[in-house]
């Protein structure tokens, strides 16, 4: 063994066992420090969006801080990247609750579907950004709120608005609408509920999964053969921005609607897309920077102080805002009633929570011991010149 | 003054520990083994458990890629296999946990062999695209069969129980893996004293060659995609009791990738290069997570970078290790071991 290899080694071990030594710490000071844990996805496959969202519950952590926390107590955020691999999910919410957060916040569908049998038995109350109405089961996610409104009801909500719009364009009968979706548990998580609502209400409806391509023209021929006035977009932004680009280059952009669901109806899809995004409609839950509304003025002027902009970091910063605002609320609550501030109580604070005012960035957040479903509307936005522009009121799934 | 390590009768050669020291420090691994639990927090449980089931799931890539020389991308896919059969066979079948892991272990043999049969006629870079394809295959199935996998729902399997003790908690899950590990390690130690293992490696190091000697190369190339599949299923079954949930998001071709690494990292062709790969590619996010926030205390500046400069150590460390010691860890616990052997007259 020569000296560099000894030295190395050396060098490694030393390294990892002082830094594997350190860690924790923190706190001090005033009122005792309410411990939230969270996992952002800052590098992985989601980190585009995964990075704005993250920055947004961040920073309403120090806003609150800096605006005397939840009533005195400081929050204390637990937080990483875990590149969204569910192994490392479970070893950072392991190594937070083991370190005492109350509370957690996850991120995507994987981490979130992989935790939540664990988040129950640990009685951790968890919000994340996947929407899926899987997780409104109370039986088996007792512990998981949902705060944008569900995958389902986003789909549902877009065909109702399609059969409108189609009537009062003075069309009779019912359209057809295709649903083109990523295929993952994510994208076809609305596919029964969306499919149910269409045969319901006479829709005729066909459902088509995106292959990982480089462009989509076949899958748009399809839907160019089977006669859709309306196609339901539910992937992200990147290959939705190629879907409306292959869409305008086929000339069907005149013809038929573009309804994107929340997680490609954002400003990052206009960038890619481009032309090809102007007369795109957006099903989004959470209010653009482009709409201004009071419950953007705290996180636009934060981010004042720290040289930036609402517009720069778009509507995901202000939905992982006011995710964790709605968890504040629930601490906040259980602080008021003078209990302890544990999973438990922080559930059935939550639980209590009616028609939360969340400053017209949602449709007002509502909980009860029988439905975490917290948003039930959501209102539709269409882009002109490059801006999310509001087109509609809030619709309220039925 | 021993200059090496000299038999002198095949007993000796053939013993599984052939050295003084070798005894003592099994004896303390078992010992610290024993008492980990009692001492450790959930954490340190958790990330304990997660090693072991990698342990696991490396040994029986290790006997395909790194003893029989069949390179395969497949394990994310052979994984799911005994996920979802363990899973389903509890949830929707009410078979018993243990009776469920064993029948996973099975069918997930039986999938692997199937999927081994290219390697009947493709060797090396061909292989591993015929196996990539299996893993594509595979997960496509589980994503897309609903009624048998549940497709877009995370399949939920009921607590595994054991004379009325919950085994998945993070304790005693503890000694359920660590167990199957030492079970896993002895029959896999063996495997490569029998005439199967001395098979595996002859068509490893040249397959003509070992057709020549007498190797039937179609019995023994389909056999190593079995047994290897075997404990590779009894990886994912693990996985599906221990979180209660199967998710087809846990199975990807990152999966594949990221074993491949460990047995790499670790040491092809070696049970303990099995054990430091696995350890390595589990801990290494944990301490550079760990490190972050130790950083992160000292420079609140660079809060934002540093899940980049994790990233980029993560590769870093795994080229280093790879330019300073080709052979893996295990060749470089092998050259501790050397040099304290001789130690203070090393030469």
């Amino acid at each position: 063994m020569s000296r560099t290899k000894q030295t190395l080694l050396a060098l490694v071990v030393i390294a990892s066992v002082v830094l594997a030594a350190c860690g924790g710490g923190g706190g001090g000071g005033g009122k005792e420090a309410i411990k939230i844990g969270a996992i952002h996805d800052l590098t992985g496959p989601t980190s585009d969006v995964g990075t704005p969202y993250a920055e947004g519950l961040k920073a309403y952590v120090e806003w609150a801080n800096a605006n005397g926390g939840i009533n005195g107590h400081p929050i204390e955020l637990l937080s990483a990247d875990y590149a969204y691999k569910v192994d490392q999910a479970e070893q950072l919410y392991s190594q937070y609750v083991q370190e005492g957060v109350v509370a957690f916040q996850g991120w995507g569908t994987g981490d979130t579907e992989a935790l939540r049998s664990r988040i129950a038995e640990d009685k951790i109350p968890f919000m994340s950004a996947s929407y899926s109405a899987n997780l409104l089961d109370m039986e088996v996610a007792p512990y998981n709120f949902l705060i944008g409104t569900s995958y389902s009801d986003q789909g549902i909500i877009a065909l109702q608005w399609a059969m409108e719009d189609w009537a009062d364009s003075g069309n009779s009968g019912t359209p057809k609408v295709a649903f083109i979706h990523h295929d993952s548990p994510f994208g076809q998580s609305p596919i029964p509920d969306m499919q149910a609502f269409a045969d319901a209400n006479g829709i005729e409806f066909m459902t088509i999964a995106m292959p990982k391509a480089t462009d989509f023209v076949a899958e748009l021929a399809q839907i160019q053969q089977f006669g859709a006035n309306y196609v339901i977009v539910h992937t992200v932004s990147s290959p939705a921005a190629v879907l409306v680009k292959d869409a305008k280059s086929q000339g069907m952009m005149d013809s038929v609607k573009f309804i994107n669901l929340n997680w490609c109806a954002d400003e990052i899809f206009i960038n890619l897309a481009g032309d090809a995004a102007e007369g795109v409609y957006g099903a989004i839950p959470f209010t653009p920077p482009s709409d201004p509304v009071p419950g953007h003025e705290a996180p636009a002027q934060w981010l004042k102080e720290h040289g930036s902009t609402l517009e720069e970091k778009g509507l995901h910063f202000v939905q992982g805002w006011w995710t964790m605002a709605v968890m504040a609320e629930g601490i906040k609550r259980v602080l008021d009633a003078g209990q302890d501030v544990t999973g438990e109580n922080i559930k059935a604070a939550l639980e209590s929570i009616q028609n939360f005012d969340t400053g017209g960035v949602t449709y007002p957040i509502s909980f009860s011991p029988t439905s975490h479903r917290g948003n039930v509307a959501l209102r539709l936005y269409q882009v002109q010149n490059g801006q999310w522009v509001r087109i509609s009121d809030y619709i309220q799934a039925p | 003054m021993q200059s090496g390590i000299f038999h002198t009768s095949y007993e000796k050669d053939m013993a599984l520990r052939r050295t003084h020291a070798q005894k003592i420090r099994l004896v303390i691994l078992i010992v610290l083994g024993l008492v980990f639990p009692f001492i450790a927090n959930r954490y340190y449980l958790t990330l304990a458990n997660q090693v072991g089931i990698a342990i696991i799931g490396a040994i029986g890539l290790n006997i395909l890629v790194g003893y029989t020389g069949q390179i395969s991308l497949g394990q994310g896919g052979f994984m799911a296999v005994g996920a979802y059969t363990a899973g389903i066979l509890t949830a929707r079948l009410g078979m018993p946990w243990w009776a469920s892991t064993i029948v996973a272990c099975i069918v997930t043999a039986m999938i692997g062999t199937i999927f081994g049969i290219p390697s009947l006629r493709l060797k090396g870079l061909y292989l591993a695209i015929a196996t990539l394809a299996a893993q594509e295959i595979i997960l496509w199935i589980v994503t897309h069969w609903k009624t048998l996998t549940g497709g877009v729902e995370a399949l939920v399997v009921p607590d595994p129980m054991l004379f009325g003790i919950r085994m998945n908690n993070d304790f005693n899950f503890y000694w359920l893996v660590w167990g199957l590990v030492v079970v896993v390690t002895i029959l896999t130690v063996n495997l490569f004293r029998t005439r199967f293992g001395r098979a595996f490696i002859a068509i490893r190091d040249q397959d003509i060659a070992a057709s020549v000697m007498g190797v039937d190369l179609f019995k023994y190339k389909l056999l190593a995609f079995a047994i290897s599949s075997f404990w590779v299923g009894l990886a994912g079954a693990l996985i599906a009791h221990y979180r209660n949930i199967v998710t087809w998001e846990r199975f990807t071709i990152d999966v594949s990738v990221l074993y491949l690494a460990m047995i790499i990292i670790g040491g092809l062709g070696s049970v303990t290069g099995s054990y430091l790969g696995a350890a390595f590619m589990m801990l290494l996010p944990a301490v550079l997570t760990n490190i972050g926030r130790a950083v992160k205390g000292f420079f609140p500046a660079i809060d934002s970078i540093i899940p980049f400069i994790q990233q980029a150590t993560f590769g870093l460390v795994i080229i280093l290790f790879l330019v300073f010691e080709p052979e893996g860890l295990n060749k470089i616990w092998k050259d501790i071991k050397d040099y304290f052997r001789l130690w203070p007259f090393s030469y």
